[in-house]
């Protein structure tokens, strides 16, 4: 069953961080912009986890946690509290109010969903439950080497749906045995910033899972992405097959 | 406020952005001496914070209308044209200036300053000035991603 996160705070910018730090999990989200709304919400779907803000106009998070906590039928649901503010009193105040995390703000999704997995198990979604719009279909097993297949146009949204999806993907090849990741560019023609934010991100979820990887593509992309500080020291191959080799 | 505490607070200012800019917009930004010539012409957002108690003061962060854009597809994972209207834009630039001034908030409470932060206020146009008097202190740093500047400004005035 899809665990229930309620997110709450006034900003719909951090809302949609939220949410997409919960991508590539099996997770149902659900949005309240105020602690009253959150409290509400909270009462009628009784949430699994609360990432609650602190200051929000018509009740703020102290408020809408010291009510919480006040319900017996709400107090046991774990909150993680969200402050801009990282100050010794701030950080004091929000250890005393009961609640399980803080983040201080900026904060990225995967450092948010570290703390999540301290307090409730989070699955990632399976690939059924993801179907044909997710970040699966641009994997591919073959043999003992993954391939992660790059479409034309690498653009931010690509980024979105493949950064929650590299952390599980990486997870669970290294689970199955397999170390070893390529990343096919032949159809990339050209390199943008958001090409050069995913092979960043693919690098620092292989290093972290300990998967070795190499990108495969155009001899011209590759002689491009040697002028960029972030990919002149990542190998480049001419071909799938040449890239594998180098892995084998 | 010693002039070492001031400078303190520079430095918190100056890191928080950057902090913001790097990990909730995988924007590296570079710190600059000054706005080039001709910043203040054309659309530009600003968005700010006020702190109120035993230090009162403002800390604010003004961008033009191409780099606000860019910056709410970079924090929203959309492209320019999925930008549904500067509703969007605003609460990105909000929430910026939130987190640059809660760091800086949070340097004056731990240096005995105690004070509360505001939500986020946003003023956008192509014509407008915003004045601020009577400060004891007042610190500018200003950043460039690309081809684009960000300015980010703190008045602070102890009670």
């Amino acid at each position: 069953m899809a665990l229930k996160v309620l997110t709450v705070d006034d900003s719909k910018t951090i809302r949609m961080v939220v949410k997409r730090a919960f991508k590539g999990f099996d997770c149902e989200l659900h949005e309240a912009e105020n602690g009253v709304e959150g409290l509400s919400l909270a009462s009628k779907v009784k949430p699994d986890l609360i990432v609650l803000d602190i200051t929000m106009p018509v009740m703020n998070g102290i408020e809408m946690l010291e009510k919480l906590k006040a319900e017996p039928s709400l107090k046991d649901i774990p909150v993680i509290m969200l402050t801009a503010e990282s100050g010794k009193d701030n950080v004091m105040k929000i250890v005393k109010m009961g609640v399980n995390d803080y983040m201080v703000k900026p904060f990225k999704g995967d450092q948010l969903i570290e703390r999540v997995e301290k307090i409730v198990k989070l699955s990632p979604k399976s690939a059924d439950a993801a179907g044909a719009g997710s970040a699966g279909k641009y994997f591919a097993l073959d043999q003992d080497v993954e391939l992660l297949n790059l479409p034309e146009k690498v653009g931010r949204p690509l980024i979105v749906e493949l950064e929650s999806a590299l952390a599980a993907k990486t997870r669970e090849m290294v689970g199955a045995g397999i170390k070893k990741l390529v990343v096919n560019m032949e159809k990339c023609s050209q390199t943008n910033m958001s090409l050069i934010k995913l092979i960043v991100l693919v690098a620092q979820n292989c290093q972290k899972a300990g998967v070795a990887f190499r990108l495969a593509g155009q001899q011209s992309l590759g002689e491009e992405l040697k002028g960029f500080q972030e990919t002149s020291a990542i190998p480049f191959d001419a071909s799938i097959e040449a890239a594998k080799a180098a892995l084998a | 406020m010693s002039i070492m505490d001031a400078q303190r607070l520079k430095n918190v200012a100056s890191e928080t952005a950057r902090e913001v800019f790097d990990t909730m917009l995988s924007m590296p930004v570079e710190l600059v001496d000054d706005v080039p010539e001709g910043f203040f012409n054309g659309d530009k957002i600003v968005g700010s914070v006020s702190f109120t108690g035993e230090a009162m003061g403002c800390s604010r962060i003004c961008v033009n209308g191409d780099f606000a854009r860019e910056m709410t597809c970079a924090m929203l994972g959309m492209e320019p044209e999925e930008i549904e209207g500067d509703e969007e834009v605003y609460d990105v630039i909000g929430e910026v200036s939130n987190m640059i001034g809660g760091g800086v908030k949070s340097h004056l409470c731990d240096m005995g300053f105690p004070c509360e932060l505001s939500i986020p206020n946003i003023t956008s146009g192509g014509n407008f000035k915003i004045e601020t008097r009577e400060w004891s202190w007042h610190e500018r740093c200003c950043f460039r991603y690309l081809d684009y500047i960000a300015m980010v400004e703190i008045f602070i005035k102890p009670k």
